[in-house]
Formats: structure tokens, C-alpha cells, sequence
């Protein structure tokens, strides 16, 4: 059973989540703020596997929520849900370190979907770490290998020096379309449209964030990138050999 | 120090800064012409218009971003109380749509989705009352109308909607009801206004005193007075302002669009009368009066009688 955490302080729409979330067979717990998710998450170290997290909650916000949740190493696949809806909110949310969205009001059913497409990944991690060969409801291992790092797309990791680090499913997803370009100049507009599915008229800059942060992870000198590199005008390009 | 906080420090300095520049030219000018009385006079009279414009300019702009701040608030704060009731209602209905629900639920869900209508229905109201408010031209429908049952009704549907206990509200009238001229549905709004964001501050434990009085001869006080969170000094005023919420990190789980007390405000001047809030500081609770004029017991049979000639020639009014 899949115990999922729902923080939505909104009492109705909590009670609704977990009545179809058990419906479903998962175990549901919630919390009706910030404070007491982090408590249960970090304090009292609940195990959860997917959390469904509001962003206009009282005190602490959905996106603070989720930062501190990342800052403090727990990387429990978490689904935002956001009244705004804006473009802008999304990407907060994405740069926080949510892996999903959905805009309130949802469709039930692809709330469900999206709750169990994380726990599916969830599943992947736990029972095949990186290298270990796929079993019949895995697919096929997603690895990409350039100058001694590896990105690992299904375990959703970077291997570099001897160093792991846990990508988000954001992270991932630009990272393999980077990848995917590999020596080509992709443009911050191409990646908001091809690889998030947002649409046009957001700020492209809020991407650079995204790149200081895989640049941490796979770069010798994140200050003097040499494979993710900056075009001028453009965006960005994914150089494998430089 | 947000975008608009940044604005704002921009366009002080740079007011600043032109005032000293003008302040220094304004002397050198002095000290080229201080021979001359004509060019003198004139000049110095330039530079203080200079200045007062420069000064006038920066302080529009910058309640300017101010408003727009507060209408951002008030279009965030909307957005959630729109959309949040009607998530709700279609997380319900998909779900008794899409599964095999018990009949017990199945009555829970209703009343679930019944309240979300309601908090739905309350929000629209509040918006369009305001929108209404905006309008002066208005004209407010009056008739004599008993303060103390005004009082009385509005505090049971109080109970009722907060689903208190019935100690939770007080009610002091005295025996004879002074009687007010006002729109009754419209009054009724303001002491509602009034009830709801005194359990609202309330933080569950709602204590909640309502009085009907009369200070002086020709005013009647609706008072509702509580025991709650407390409001600061310098906020008492702000908070009649149309999108104004009090910014407190206790206060940010506390839902609402802003606009009641504006309401609350624009409904007593239209009856001629005035609303005022009293509080002796955070956490001490906050008194909120509503003013009105009386109306004078001899004044009630003749305009009772005029309704009366109203209703029955129904032709007559036009």
C-alpha cells in the first residue's frame, strides 16, 4: 500500500482527496499546514511516498514547503496543486522542487493519474538502483554516459566524482532534452514550450535557475561551465565533448 | 523588499534628488540676481512650484503602486475564494459520479457540496455589494426598522452559520427597540459583516457581545464587540479601505476578500450614519460600532403611513 500525505488546508477538498485516494487502495494521511507536514516528514520521519502539496497554505507556503523539504535531503515525489494557476507560480513551484502540477479546479481522474505516474516512479528508485538491470514493470534503463558522469533519466540521478545527486522530474526532463540536442543551441522559449508544456509570455528567465542548478551537479567549475554552456541571445547548449 | 517596495524607495529618491537639485539652483539663482528684485522674485516663485509639483507628482505615484498593490491582494484573495468552493464542489461530484457511495456518504457529500455553494454564493454577493457601493447614485430604500429585532435575527443566523453554541453570542437591546430608517436588508448585511469577522478573529474561541443602544437622543449603536485577535492601532481606520487585509503572519489562514468592512463602511454613510472600529491593541479584542440616526418615535406613524399610501397607489410613486 502507497501512503500518501495530502496538505491542503481547505478541509473539504482534504476530506475529498483522501476519501478517492483510499478508494484507490492508497493509505491517506493530512495535514492541514506547512508546519505539521515538515513535522511529520523531517520529525517524525512518517514514510510517505507521494505528496500532495497546496501552495496558499497558512504560514508557511506550498513553495516553502517544498524548498525545505529538498534542502533537508527528503525528495518525496510531490505533486503541487495551485488556485492561481499561473505560469509563473509554476515554475516557483518547479524551481522548489515540486514534480508535478495541477491547477485547481482538477479533473479527478488526472489527479489520480498523476498520483499514481509518481508512484510508479517512486517504485523505480526504490527497487532498481542505478545499474541494476529492469524488471518486468520497468522500463528499460535510461542511461546516458559523457566525460566519466552519468545521467541516469529512470533512477532520475547524476553520477559525477564519485558524487549522486536526486534530480527532480523537472530537472530531468530538461536535462534529457538537452541531451536530446546534444551540440545544439536550444533556445529558454523552446524549453518552457517542448519540455514543460507551458505556454508562451513567462519570464524564460526563471529557466536560468534551473541551469545553475545542473550545472552544480555535472560541471567541475559551475562559474566556468564547459558542457552547459550559454548562448549568447539564445539559451543554452548541451556540449558532451567539449 | 519586494518589486513594489523597490518602486516606491526609487521614486522617493529620485524625488529627493530633484528637490535638492532644484534647491540648489533655486540659491545659485539667488545669488546670480540678488541685485535684481524682478528676476529674483520670480525665480524663487518658479523653483517653489518646481518643487511643489516634483513633491505632489511623487506622492501620487507612489499611492498610486499602493492602490495597485492592494487590488492585487484583492484579485489573489478572489481567486482563491472562487475557485477553492468550486474545486471542491467538482471533487465531489466526480467522485459520486465515478464510484459506488453509500448512502450515508452520499448525504455527506451533498451537504459537503452545499456548503461550498453557500461559501461560493457569500463571495459573489460580497463582490457585487461592493461593486454596488461604488455606485453613489444609489438611492437607498427606507423604511423604520426596529433595531433590536435587526440585532436579534442577525445573531441566530450567526449561530446558525458557524455552528455555535448559543452562549457563544450575546445579545443586550434594551426593551423598546429603537427604531432607525435604512434599507433592512442592507443594515442586516453590515451587523452580519460585522458577526462574521468577529468569530472569524475569533481563532475558535468565539466570544462574541452584541448590543443595541442609545448614547444620545436622536443615535442608536449596534455594537458588536469580541474577544479575539485585536486589531492595531494604526490599522483601525485601514481596514474600511476597499481590498485592505491586515498583513500578519497569525492572520494569513484567515480567508476573505477584503471588501466586507468596505461594505460595512459605504452601506452606514449611505444611511447617513458611520462605522467605527475600537481595539485596545493586538490580542485585546476589537469593538465595532455601527451609528445611526434615529428615528424619532413620533416620525414612525406618518412614515409608516406614507409606505401604506406607497403600496396601495403603486401609480402614485412614479
Amino acid at each position: 500500500m502507497s501512503r500518501v500525505l495530502i496538505v491542503e488546508d481547505e478541509q473539504h477538498i482534504a476530506d475529498g482527496l483522501r476519501f478517492n485516494l483510499e478508494a484507490e487502495g492508497h493509505d491517506a494521511m493530512v495535514a492541514p499546514d506547512g508546519e505539521s507536514a515538515l513535522r511529520m516528514l523531517l520529525v517524525e520521519r512518517q514514510p510517505v511516498d507521494v505528496l500532495i502539496l497546496d501552495i496558499m497554505l497558512p504560514g508557511k507556503d506550498g513553495f516553502t514547503v517544498a524548498s525545505e523539504l529538498r534542502a533537508a535531503g527528503e525528495y518525496v515525489p510531490t505533486l503541487m496543486l495551485t488556485a492561481r494557476g499561473s505560469a509563473e507560480d509554476v515554475l516557483r513551484g518547479f524551481e522548489a522542487g515540486a514534480d508535478d502540477y495541477l491547477p485547481k479546479p482538477f479533473e479527478l481522474s488526472i489527479l489520480i493519474a498523476r498520483v499514481n505516474g509518481l508512484l510508479r516512479r517512486r517504485r523505480w528508485n526504490e527497487h532498481d538502483p542505478p545499474g541494476s538491470s529492469g524488471t518486468s514493470d520497468t522500463p528499460a534503463p535510461d542511461v546516458y554516459t559523457f566525460a566519466g558522469r552519468t545521467l541516469d533519466f529512470t533512477a532520475m540521478q547524476v553520477h559525477a566524482h564519485d558524487k549522486s545527486h536526486r534530480l527532480t522530474v523537472m530537472e530531468c526532463d530538461l536535462l534529457r532534452y538537452l541531451v536530446k540536442n546534444a551540440n545544439q543551441p536550444v533556445s529558454r522559449r523552446a524549453i518552457l514550450q517542448e519540455v514543460w508544456g507551458l505556454p508562451e509570455g513567462v519570464d524564460t528567465r526563471a529557466i536560468d535557475n534551473f541551469i545553475v542548478r545542473l550545472r552544480r551537479y555535472i560541471e567541475d567549475g559551475p562559474a566556468a561551465p564547459k558542457f552547459l554552456q550559454t548562448v549568447r541571445g539564445v539559451g543554452y547548449r548541451f556540449v558532451p565533448r567539449p | 523588499m519586494t518589486r513594489r517596495q523597490k518602486a516606491i524607495a526609487f521614486f522617493v529618491t529620485l524625488c529627493v534628488l530633484l528637490v535638492a537639485a532644484a534647491v540648489s539652483l533655486n540659491i545659485g539663482w539667488v545669488f546670480i540676481n540678488s541685485r535684481s528684485l524682478a528676476p529674483l522674485v520670480l525665480g524663487v516663485i518658479s523653483f517653489a512650484l518646481i518643487i511643489a509639483g516634483l513633491i505632489v507628482y511623487t506622492v501620487f505615484l507612489v499611492l498610486e503602486i499602493k492602490r495597485n498593490e492592494d487590488h492585487d491582494t484583492f484579485i489573489n484573495a478572489v481567486t482563491h475564494e472562487l475557485k477553492t468552493p468550486i474545486a471542491s464542489m467538482r471533487l465531489y461530484l466526480q467522485t459520486l459520479q465515478s464510484r459506488d457511495i453509500d448512502e450515508q456518504r452520499r448525504q455527506e457529500f451533498y451537504a459537503i457540496m452545499l456548503a461550498d455553494a453557500d461559501r461560493l454564493h457569500h463571495t459573489v454577493d460580497q463582490v457585487l455589494a461592493a461593486g454596488a457601493s461604488g455606485q453613489k447614485a444609489k438611492a437607498v430604500i427606507r423604511s423604520p426598522i426596529d433595531a433590536s429585532a435587526l440585532a436579534r435575527d442577525c445573531v441566530r443566523l450567526a449561530l446558525a452559520r458557524h455552528h455555535l453554541d448559543a452562549g457563544a453570542i450575546t445579545l443586550d437591546t434594551p426593551a423598546d427597540g429603537p427604531t432607525v430608517n435604512g434599507d433592512a436588508e442592507q443594515l442586516a448585511t453590515v451587523v452580519t459583516n460585522l458577526l462574521d469577522n468577529a468569530v472569524k478573529y475569533s481563532a475558535g474561541n468565539v466570544r462574541v457581545a452584541v448590543s443595541v443602544a442609545v448614547p444620545a437622543p436622536d443615535t442608536v449603536w449596534i455594537r458588536v464587540q469580541d474577544r479575539g485577535m485585536g486589531i492595531a492601532p494604526k490599522q483601525l481606520k485601514r481596514i474600511f479601505k476597499r481590498f485592505y487585509r491586515v498583513q500578519a503572519r497569525d492572520l494569513r489562514n484567515i480567508k476573505g476578500t477584503g471588501l466586507g468592512l468596505y461594505i460595512v463602511r459605504s452601506i452606514a454613510r449611505a444611511h447617513n450614519g458611520r462605522v467605527f472600529a475600537q481595539s485596545e491593541g493586538l490580542g485585546r479584542g476589537a469593538t465595532f460600532t455601527l451609528e445611526l440616526p434615529r428615528l424619532a418615535t413620533d416620525a414612525v406613524t406618518p412614515a409608516e403611513g406614507q409606505a401604506d399610501a406607497d403600496a396601495s397607489h403603486p401609480e402614485v410613486v412614479k
